[in-house]
C-alpha cells in the first residue's frame, strides 16, 4: 500500500464505540514554554461553533463540514526560547498512550529544512477510524493534535491552500 | 467585624464574596484608567459588583462573570466619562500632551504613557486599556464594547500611532538643553 | 529595553483597590432596600417582574452565547489551520519519497 494513500482514506465512523480525549500531561512544557496556544473544543462548543461558521465563506464551509461529526478537537502548541526544552522522554510520554491495539502511527516524517518531525497517528474502533493525533516537533516548537471522532483526513489536507498553508505540489518541488 | 457576604442563591453557585476578591483589581482598574479619578472609579467599581449581585443568577460560568465585568465596567465608566466631559471633545491629533518630564528612568515614561492615554477620547481610551491591561483582542475588545471589530483596529491603530509620536515629542523636549544651563 | 508596547502594559497594569473594598461592597450589598412586600403582593406586579426577568436573562444568555460562539469558531478554524498544516507537511514529504521511490 502506498505511504501516500494511507493519507488520501475517508474516514467514516460506523457505530462505533465513543471515542476519548488522549490523556496528555502537559505541566511540564507548559512551566518551560515561552508562548502557548490551548484549543481545547468538546462536543457542545464544537456544535456552537458550527452554527457561527459561515456556509458563504468557502474556508468556513469547508471547515463545517470537516467538524460537523466530531466529538472534540485538542490542541497545545508550546513555543520555547531555545531549543533543547525538551526531551526525547517527553516526546516518548505523549507517545505512550498512541500505542497498539487501538492507535497506529501512519506516518513519521522528518524534515531536514528546519529539522521538523511529524507523526501521525489514528485510532481504531471497530471497523472505523475513531480518532487522530499528530506530534509535530521542532527544535523551539513542540504542537500535538488530538482529535476525537470520525475525521476525514482529505478534507484536513486539503485545507493546505486555505489560511495561508501552502498547497502541496510535489512537481514543482521536483523542478526546484 | 466585617459584614458577612449574603448567602448565594439557590440560583446561584457563584461565591459572590470570591467574586469580588477575585476580580477587584481589574474592575477597578478599568474605571481608574478610563476616568482617571480615584474616587469616582471606586464608587463606579462597588456599583458594579452591586449589580453583578443583583444579576448572579443569570451567569453561566466563570468566564460569562469576566465577560460581563468588563462589558458593563467599561460601558458604564464610557458613559462617566462622556457625561463629566472634563475636556471636550477631541479628536485623535489634537488630544492635549502633559507637561515634558524627564527621562530618568521607566516610572516616569509610565507617567507620561498614563497622562497621554488618559487624554485620548473615550472610546480610543477603552480600546487601549481593555488591549493592554487586560490583553484582549480586538474581537473579544469588539464583543465587550459593542462596536465592530474593524473599528477596533483602526483605532487602535490610530491611538498606538499617535501615543508614540506624542511621548517621542514629549521625551525629546525633555531632553533638549535645561533652561539656564546652557 | 522594553517595547513601547511592553510599556504601555506597564503603565496600565491593574491597581489593587483600597484594602476595604470587598467589604465596603459587601456592606451596600447587605444594605440595599428590601422589595416592599405589599407592593410586590399584587398579582400584575409578580406577573411583570418574573416577565421582565426571564426577559432579562435571555438576553443576558444570548448575548453571552454569542460570544462564546464567535470564539468557538475563531479556536476552531485556528485549531484547524494548525493541524492542517502539520499534516500537510506530512503528506508533503511522504509525497516527495513516494515519488523518488517511483521515478
Amino acid at each position: 500500500m502506498k505511504a501516500a494513500g494511507l493519507l488520501t482514506l475517508s474516514l467514516l465512523l460506523a457505530g462505533a464505540a465513543p471515542a476519548q480525549q488522549v490523556k496528555w500531561n502537559f505541566d511540564k512544557l507548559a512551566a518551560r514554554a515561552s508562548d502557548t496556544v490551548d484549543v481545547s473544543l468538546d462536543g457542545s462548543l464544537l456544535r456552537l461553533a458550527t452554527k457561527f461558521l459561515s456556509d458563504d465563506d468557502k474556508d468556513e464551509a469547508q471547515v463545517k463540514k470537516l467538524v460537523g461529526g466530531l466529538k472534540g478537537v485538542y490542541v497545545r502548541s508550546f513555543e520555547f526560547k531555545k531549543p533543547g526544552e525538551y526531551s526525547e522522554a517527553d516526546l516518548d510520554s505523549f507517545r505512550a498512550p498512541l500505542r497498539p491495539p487501538d492507535w497506529q502511527r501512519i506516518v513519521g516524517a522528518h524534515s531536514n529544512e528546519d529539522g521538523e518531525t511529524v507523526e501521525v497517528y489514528i485510532k481504531s474502533e471497530g471497523k472505523g477510524i475513531g480518532g487522530l493525533a499528530i506530534i509535530a516537533s521542532e527544535p523551539k516548537e513542540l504542537t500535538l493534535v488530538n482529535i476525537v471522532g470520525a475525521i476525514d483526513l482529505d478534507s484536513l489536507s486539503e485545507l493546505g491552500g486555505h489560511f495561508g498553508i501552502p498547497e502541496v505540489d510535489v512537481e514543482k518541488e521536483k523542478k526546484k | 467585624m466585617p459584614p458577612r457576604a449574603p448567602a448565594p442563591s439557590a440560583a446561584s453557585a457563584f461565591d459572590f464574596a470570591s467574586l469580588v476578591r477575585r476580580h477587584q483589581a481589574m474592575v477597578f482598574s478599568i474605571a481608574w484608567h478610563l476616568l482617571r479619578d480615584r474616587a469616582v472609579a471606586e464608587e463606579l467599581a462597588q456599583d458594579v459588583f452591586l449589580s453583578l449581585h443583583q444579576h448572579l443568577a443569570e451567569m453561566e460560568s466563570a468566564e460569562h462573570v469576566l465577560f460581563w465585568l468588563r462589558r458593563v465596567t467599561s460601558n458604564r465608566a464610557l458613559d462617566v466619562a462622556r457625561r463629566r466631559q472634563r475636556r471636550p471633545m477631541v479628536s485623535l491629533e489634537s488630544a492635549p500632551e502633559p507637561v515634558a518630564v524627564t527621562p530618568t528612568g521607566d516610572p516616569l515614561l509610565g507617567t507620561a504613557l498614563k497622562k497621554l492615554v488618559a487624554a485620548l477620547p473615550e472610546k480610543a481610551r477603552a480600546i487601549v486599556v481593555l488591549r493592554y491591561q487586560e490583553d484582549l483582542d480586538p474581537a473579544e475588545i469588539a464583543r465587550v464594547l459593542g462596536i465592530p471589530v474593524g473599528t477596533v483596529k483602526s483605532q487602535l491603530q490610530r491611538a498606538l500611532a499617535l501615543l508614540r509620536e506624542k511621548l517621542s515629542r514629549v521625551v525629546g523636549q525633555a531632553s533638549g538643553p535645561v533652561p539656564g544651563k546652557e | 529595553m522594553a517595547s513601547f508596547e511592553d510599556e504601555l502594559r506597564s503603565a496600565l497594569r491593574r491597581r489593587e483597590p483600597p484594602q476595604d473594598f470587598t467589604e465596603r461592597v459587601l456592606a451596600r450589598v447587605a444594605a440595599a432596600p428590601v422589595r416592599s412586600a405589599t407592593r410586590m403582593s399584587q398579582p400584575w406586579v409578580r406577573w411583570v417582574a418574573a416577565i421582565a426577568a426571564a426577559l432579562l436573562l435571555a438576553v443576558g444568555s444570548l448575548e453571552y452565547r454569542h460570544y462564546q460562539g464567535e470564539r468557538a469558531k475563531s479556536q476552531i478554524l485556528l485549531a484547524v489551520r494548525i493541524a492542517g498544516g502539520k499534516l500537510n507537511k506530512a503528506q508533503k514529504k511522504v509525497q516527495m519519497v513516494t515519488h523518488r521511490s517511483n521515478s
